[in-house]
């Protein structure tokens, strides 16, 4: 059998497909239509964040990409009144042609040093922001006009297809070679080299592919937004946000992004709340509890502690 | 023509926040360099010790000079209990584990300081802030001065403990190789849980002189890091004159930055970066070279 599908995830997918597009946005009222976009856009970045650590890079400079993505888009539009929906789509390119520039320039870099790089790029894209306002509307940002008029259906669509273009992107890498290229450069970067596979072209690609959809989101944003400013694109909330919610769920699966996501938003959304400054204190406790005692996530918990409490249950039964 | 006074001037302003970085730096230099872990979370301790130093002042008017000694002791029984709690656990992790977990803890204690302290940038006020020396041509504030020479003072203090004392030896022994330490009856886990406490500590103090001659807020802390991880890249990964090196490069860079480019000290804050980029772009082990991955 070498079917990409199983009948029965076929049906899932067609229901769950039905729903989104239908339904929910019917249902839902205003304020948890306005959440569910936002959860849309987070785990495109968590999504994304996790395809470059298949070849395992971390990436804690995601909001470069992302600011890059939200400016280009809104300063597009600025100038020469580029439609909102192909300037999201300008930010995304924009993002890919400045993720080939760091990535052959820093991709070289292992482990630790990369990161270290991606946090001084976005860093360093704050300070160059804040220092031509002329160009970039320096500290006090740029407003962009509302995504198709303000109308949030319609806004709930665009993300649900990135997000929808995302996760299938991210399947189909799991089912191609590149899967195995990316782990083998993951678990050991010189016998991946041995084997014939060059681990900076793999690299730099799926930088690329990370950067195209964080891009995409960033673009997104500015123009859901209406309103953005070098401090919150640029900002390391954005990198932190970008790799806590696929590791908490999960890493190298399809759906750990996506179940981190949910609970992580949820979780900021109940502090917000109730803590007016710092709500972001979450995403630290999550990290540390998540490296001292559940290095695989959520899913990893999953199917080690609890799936087994069942499969146990039902073979007694 | 060239103007020597503001030359001078420059170059002196420039040696003297080196000295201030060489201090905030010293304590990452020695997590790096005997336990071989990147402590992302240190810029936060020096943030601790920062807001330490400045309630002591504002609740009790401890002057911060002699406060840096109890915002060190403070921060060193905090370090022991995060290495104690978090680091020691994932020890033997790989570099990315470790990476993700002090960078989990330097988010946890920036939004923990945002809940207790607001976002407020706060400032200290001694009777001493104003003054300044005069020295002919050029002329130094007092509390630069001040800063400068105490960190002089901490950087002799951790060469004389790491070269004369017995824990201190122990250190650089870990250092060279933690199997060998262990054979020769080296204890190497209070070695690291030691060499953590002493780095915290000289976070704490490095905070308290932070809190004298910048603004303490949530976020000083990564900021100071982010300056830290360039000073590191140019002086060699975890070596104390590397440390030294790169802290005059990057204070003496920013320094001349801020005073001949127009608008100078906007592009100054960036300078770390650029230099950081660069020198990983052209040599991936750091400027003076390592033996640490």
């Amino acid at each position: 059998m070498n079917r990409l599908i199983s009948g029965k995830s076929f049906i899932v997918l067609i229901v769950l497909a039905v729903v989104l597009i239908f339904f929910y946005p019917r249902v839902m009222d205003s304020y948890f239509l306005h959440l569910t976009i936002a959860i849309f856009l987070a785990m495109i970045l968590a999504s994304s964040w996790d395809i470059l650590a298949r070849t395992g890079q971390v990436s804690v400079g995601q909001a470069g990409l992302f600011g890059i993505g939200a400016y280009a888009s809104a300063l597009l539009y600025q100038w020469i009144h580029l439609p909102p929906v192909l300037g999201i789509l300008a930010g995304g390119i924009l993002a890919v042609i400045l993720a080939v520039g760091i990535g052959y320039l820093t991709l070289r870099l292992r482990g630790i040093y990369f990161s270290i790089t991606t946090i001084a790029f976005a860093e360093a894209l704050a300070v160059i922001w804040l220092m031509i306002p002329d160009i970039t509307g320096g500290a006090m940002g740029v407003s962009t006009p509302p995504l198709f008029g303000g109308n949030r259906i319609l806004a709930y669509y665009l993300i649900l297809a990135i997000l929808a273009l995302v996760i299938m992107t991210v399947w189909l890498i799991e089912k191609s070679r590149l899967n195995f290229a990316f782990t083998a450069i993951r678990q050991n970067e010189d016998v991946a080299n041995v084997m014939g596979i060059n681990p900076t072209r793999y690299k730099v690609l799926a930088f690329m592919i990370s950067a195209f959809f964080t891009g995409l989101a960033g673009g997104f944003y500015s123009h859901y937004n209406t309103y953005i400013i070098p401090y919150e694109v640029f900002g390391l909330n954005v990198s932190i946000a970008c790799l806590v919610m696929p590791i908490f769920g999960g890493l190298y699966t399809i759906l750990g992004p996506v179940i981190g996501t949910i609970l992580v938003k949820v979780i900021e959304e109940f502090l917000r709340v109730t803590v007016p400054y710092g709500h972001q204190i979450a995403y630290g406790l999550i990290l540390v509890v998540v490296v001292l005692f559940m290095p695989d996530g959520l899913i990893g918990l999953w199917k080690k502690r609890i799936k087994p409490l069942f499969l146990k249950k039902s073979s007694v039964g | 023509m060239v103007d020597w006074a503001s030359l001078l001037q420059s170059l002196a302003n420039g040696i003297l926040i080196a000295g201030l970085y060489a201090a905030v730096t010293l304590g990452l230099t020695l997590v790096l360099g005997v336990m071989g872990i990147v402590n992302f979370a240190h810029g936060e301790l020096i943030m601790l010790g920062a807001y330490s130093s400045f309630w002591l002042f504002t609740l009790l008017g401890i002057d911060p000079l002699l406060s840096l000694a109890l915002s060190g002791v403070l921060l060193f029984f905090i370090g022991t209990g995060i290495y104690r709690f978090t680091i020691r656990p994932i020890m033997k992790d790989p570099p990315l584990n470790q990476l993700l977990l002090t960078l989990g803890l330097s988010i946890f204690f920036q939004n923990l300081a945002m809940i207790l302290w607001k976002t407020d940038s706060r400032t200290i006020i001694t009777s001493y802030s104003g003054m300044s020396l005069d020295l002919g041509i050029i002329h130094f504030g007092l509390t630069r001065m001040i800063t400068f020479l105490i960190s002089v003072v901490l950087t002799v203090l951790l060469v004389v403990f790491l070269s004369k004392t017995k824990p201190g030896r122990a250190m650089q022994a870990v250092s060279e190789n933690n199997t060998a330490s262990w054979l020769i009856g080296i204890n190497v886990e209070k070695t690291y849980l030691l060499a953590f406490g002493v780095a915290a500590a000289l976070a704490g103090a490095a905070g308290a002189l932070v809190s004298t001659v910048m603004y303490t807020f949530p976020m000083v802390g990564f900021k100071l890091s982010l300056k830290a991880f360039c000073i590191l890249v140019i002086g060699g990964l975890g070596n104390i004159p590397g440390t030294l090196f790169g802290s005059l490069i990057l204070g003496i860079t920013e320094s001349f930055v801020g005073t001949y480019i127009p608008e100078g000290s906007g592009w100054a804050e960036g300078i770390s970066f650029v230099l950081l980029i660069v020198i990983l772009i052209i040599k991936p082990t750091g400027l003076a070279g390592t033996r640490r991955e």
